[in-house]
């Protein structure tokens, strides 16, 4: 029996060795696999130890590789003051590897040495020790219960925010002083505006944009601790205060309704000038012998005058046709039929002061006072014509013989019927005064206004010593005081003309010369074919002035003299001189526009048919 | 090496004179605020509330010292580093959590901050007398920031003695806390930087005392302005 036990004993210990050596075999196995290889687990840290109310605490480790086995954590402490080391009390409440200290575990103003040991199979590593102060590490929760609301400060919004701080902090015994800083920004932005807010658990932010939506956020932190976490967003819309603006609008609307009606009314008051200013007056039609005003006031035969006047100066150079050329009429009192004859010639050279006068159609005559006063003052003597101005903006020129603007701007043309046509002084005053004035100055019931033909004159008066001669409009004729009450004084030079006229000649203003010299030249008798076809220049008659008068009166020489004189006048001269010369010279043209000095315009003794057959006149306001 | 040490000798004797104009004048602004609040003028709010402003520099400037200290401390200084519990001010009974803390009453507050305030007047000056010769790269800074400890220190400390006046008889009792390390700080280099640093992180810890129990008295007195607390 004890031989058996013995054996079974044996047995018994072999077995155990032999299993001991498989399991050392096995290890050795295990530790001899590829790849897996067993160690120490790696030495793990303590990332931070927190404390969110001075009252409890939690620390943080790190973990290290574990070595390939399981590995177990452990947190050792020990106070400053005793050496008996502490193992973690609290391993789970504060998460994974964490321990919380709890507020009997706590103890402030004492310092902490804290070591984390991560053990597995082989062994176990021991983390570097921290030591703490629990009163340095105060990390607070994130401020609680933040609220966002809109309210307005005289109109305007802005945001008021409300925090509390976290529910575990004591703030009320003083224990811990919380600041606080808060930021915001549009939900669109991308920078936060931040404010520091101190102790106080409110803040106002202004200065919003109408419309925007806005995110807030919180954080505190105690009086020498760390900052806490920001709170979670809070956003807020604000309205928009459009509205508000609108009294701001309104009044720029009204202000500006205000100014545009001021201007529309200013516009309105000065459209007149405007309207010239922006759209000049368009000219009449530049028809010689046209006048417009004629045309609207007269009849259709006027019309038809005035067409067939066009015709009559042929042999009126190109290059004065631009320049006046009317005629003096002669008016012939009603035994003579004075045709007057205007040339019609609303191309009067272009008077310095009115230009548009002519252009427009308007009768010529408008133009200036000045050239036939002046003309006249200077007639050559032996024609007695009384010039006199009743028109306004005469006086200056009477006064001074010397025309400054120099030129004869127009002429009616002075026509002597001296022919056996009668004139019909009407018609020659309403010719003349219609060639004069723009507006008809006539009376109405002259047939022919502008220039009289030969059909309309029934009157053959050639013992009419009359003539009558019209200037422009700013000088009155002088005509028979039968016929005197016809005319409207102002606007024609009188002219006595004393001297007989036949009627049967006419004088007309032939054309003007370039120093506005006016050329007059009688018509020859031979007027028949003056009929139907206008009259025609009959040729190189002149009229004769006799002499001038004291009173500038132009004293006309009956009978034709051919001999081409050269007679001047100018301004200087005076009616005496021109008397020196006898005979009464044709005033030719004077082509060349010189300043004549003395008045040459001979007179000579009345012919022997009494007429005074033309008269030229030559004007020279230009002076020297 | 010697003009520079003399020019610094030189600066610190003007900073030393600077510091003393200002300490005189913290002390004429002191006085006078003692007599203004002897005459019951200053309401305690408003003293609790400086003398709080006061202490949480004082913090702040101990922990800016320490750790412009610490950021060139060898590292074998930190194994030679005495205890915490060997600062001279260890054996002053201080509360150690929130509970203890406010159970105490107001006048011991005040005569805890009291004597702990009165502990460091004697180490500061030993301090400021030795950084001259530290050997240290930020040992201007931490001279300079040593002096505005001292003024401040020395203000509190006027400002607690007025307050002590109007709190009774246990406010004015003060704990000695005498100092031993004597005016050496040590012989080398490393001795004298762990002593520095030690006593620096005596006086962090002691200035945080300080300063959490005027903020506890500061809200106990505050009961009419919720706000502050």
């Amino acid at each position: 029996m004890d031989r058996i036990i013995a054996t079974a004993e044996a047995l018994w210990r072999m077995m155990r060795r032999i299993a001991e050596i498989l399991l050392l075999l096995h290890w050795f196995n295990l530790l001899s696999v590829e790849g897996t290889r067993y160690s120490l687990p790696g030495k793990p840290t303590l990332t931070r130890c927190r404390s969110p109310e001075k009252e409890t605490f939690t620390c943080w480790w790190e973990p290290s590789f574990d070595g390939g086995l399981s590995t177990t954590y452990a947190l050792y402490y020990c106070k400053e003051n005793s050496d008996t080391v502490h193992e973690c009390p609290d391993y789970h409440t504060a998460g994974v590897n964490s321990c919380f200290f709890n507020k009997n575990n706590t103890s402030i103003w004492v310092n902490y040495n804290i070591t984390v040991v991560a053990t597995n199979a082989l062994g176990s590593t021991f983390s570097d020790p921290v030591e703490i102060d629990v009163v340095y590490i105060v990390m607070p929760h994130p401020p609680e219960n933040v609220g966002v609301t809109v309210l307005e400060d005289k109109g305007w919004p802005f945001l008021r925010l409300s925090w509390e701080p976290p529910h575990k902090v004591d703030t009320r015994s003083g224990w811990i002083t919380l600041i606080y800083e808060l930021r915001v920004k549009l939900e669109e932005e991308t920078e936060w505006e931040m404010h520091l807010a101190g102790q106080q658990k409110m803040f106002n932010i202004f200065s919003l944009r109408s419309g925007g939506t806005y995110l807030v956020q919180v954080r505190c932190k105690p009086d020498h601790g760390f900052w806490s976490e920001w709170s979670s967003t809070t956003s807020i819309k604000v309205p928009d205060y459009f509205q508000r603006e609108r009294s701001v609008w309104v009044m720029i609307m009204v202000s500006s309704a205000f100014i545009f009606l001021i201007i529309t009314w200013l516009i309105h008051i000065n459209s007149h000038s405007l309207k010239h200013y922006i759209l000049p007056p368009v000219p009449g039609p530049k028809i010689k012998g046209f006048d417009k005003q004629f045309m609207k006031d007269g009849k259709s035969e006027g019309f038809f005058c005035d067409l067939v006047s066009i015709h009559f100066p042929a042999t009126t150079t190109p290059n004065d046709e631009d320049l006046l050329v009317e005629y003096l009429e002669v008016c012939v009192p009603e035994e003579q039929e004075l045709k007057m004859e205007d040339k019609g010639e609303d191309g009067c050279p272009k008077s310095e002061s009115s230009t548009s006068d002519c252009d427009s159609g308007r009768g010529s005559c408008d133009s200036q006072t000045l050239l036939i006063d002046k003309c006249f003052k200077r007639v050559a003597p032996g024609l007695d014509i009384e010039c006199s101005q009743t028109g306004t903006g005469a006086n200056e020129i009477q006064d001074s013989p010397d025309v400054s603007s120099g030129r004869v701007k127009t002429w009616p043309s002075v026509y002597s019927p001296l022919s056996q046509h009668p004139v019909d002084l009407m018609h020659s005053l309403d010719k003349s005064k219609q060639h004069c004035l723009s507006d008809t100055l006539f009376p109405s019931d002259s047939s022919c206004p502008y220039h009289s033909h030969p059909d309309h004159s029934t009157n053959d008066n050639p013992d009419s010593t009359y003539w009558k001669f019209c200037f422009n409009n700013k000088q009155r004729l002088l005509l028979r005081p039968q016929m005197e009450t016809q005319w409207q004084p102002h606007a024609y030079s009188e002219v006595n003309i004393s001297a007989t006229v036949r009627s049967s000649d006419y004088v007309e203003a032939h054309n003007i010369s370039d120093e506005n010299t006016v050329v007059l030249h009688s018509v020859s008798s031979s007027h028949d074919d003056r009929e139907g076809t206008g009259y025609k220049y009959q040729g190189e008659d002149y009229s004769h002035v006799q002499r001038v008068g004291s009173d500038n009166v132009l004293m006309l020489q009956r009978g034709l003299m051919k001999e081409p004189v050269d007679t001047g006048f100018c301004k200087n001269q005076q009616a005496n001189r021109a008397a020196g010369t006898s005979d009464t010279s044709p005033i030719t043209r004077n082509q060349k526009p010189t300043v004549c000095n003395e008045t040459t315009l001979s007179v000579n003794g009345p012919a022997a048919n009494g007429y005074v057959d033309t008269a030229t006149m030559f004007i020279k306001p230009t002076q020297d | 090496m010697d003009p520079e040490e003399e020019e610094e000798e030189k600066r610190q004797t003007v900073k030393g004179k600077m510091a003393r104009r200002r300490t005189d004048r913290g002390r004429i602004c002191v006085t006078v605020l003692f007599v203004v609040a002897a005459s019951g003028a200053i309401p305690i709010n408003d003293l609790l509330d400086r003398a709080s402003q006061q202490s949480d520099r004082m913090h702040s400037l101990s922990t800016m010292l320490t750790h412009e200290l610490g950021s060139h401390f060898p590292p074998i200084g930190k194994v030679m580093m005495p205890r915490p519990g060997s600062c001279h001010t260890s054996s002053l009974q201080t509360p150690n959590d929130k509970a203890q803390a406010l159970q105490i009453s107001e006048a011991d507050l005040l005569s805890l901050a009291r004597s702990l305030l009165q502990a460091w007047s004697d180490p500061l000056m030993v301090l400021s007398s030795s950084v001259s010769t530290l050997p240290h790269p930020a040992q201007s800074r931490i001279s300079n920031k040593l002096q505005q400890l001292q003024e401040h220190s020395q203000s509190l400390g006027d400002g607690l003695e007025m307050l002590s006046g109007k709190m009774g008889p246990t406010a004015q009792t003060i704990s000695l806390l005498p100092y031993r390390g004597g005016n050496d700080l040590g012989q080398d280099r490393i001795s004298k930087l762990v002593n520095f640093n030690f006593l620096l992180s005596c006086l962090r810890r002691d200035s945080h005392k300080i300063d959490s129990f005027l903020k506890v008295l500061r809200c106990r007195a505050a009961k009419m302005q919720p706000e502050i607390c």
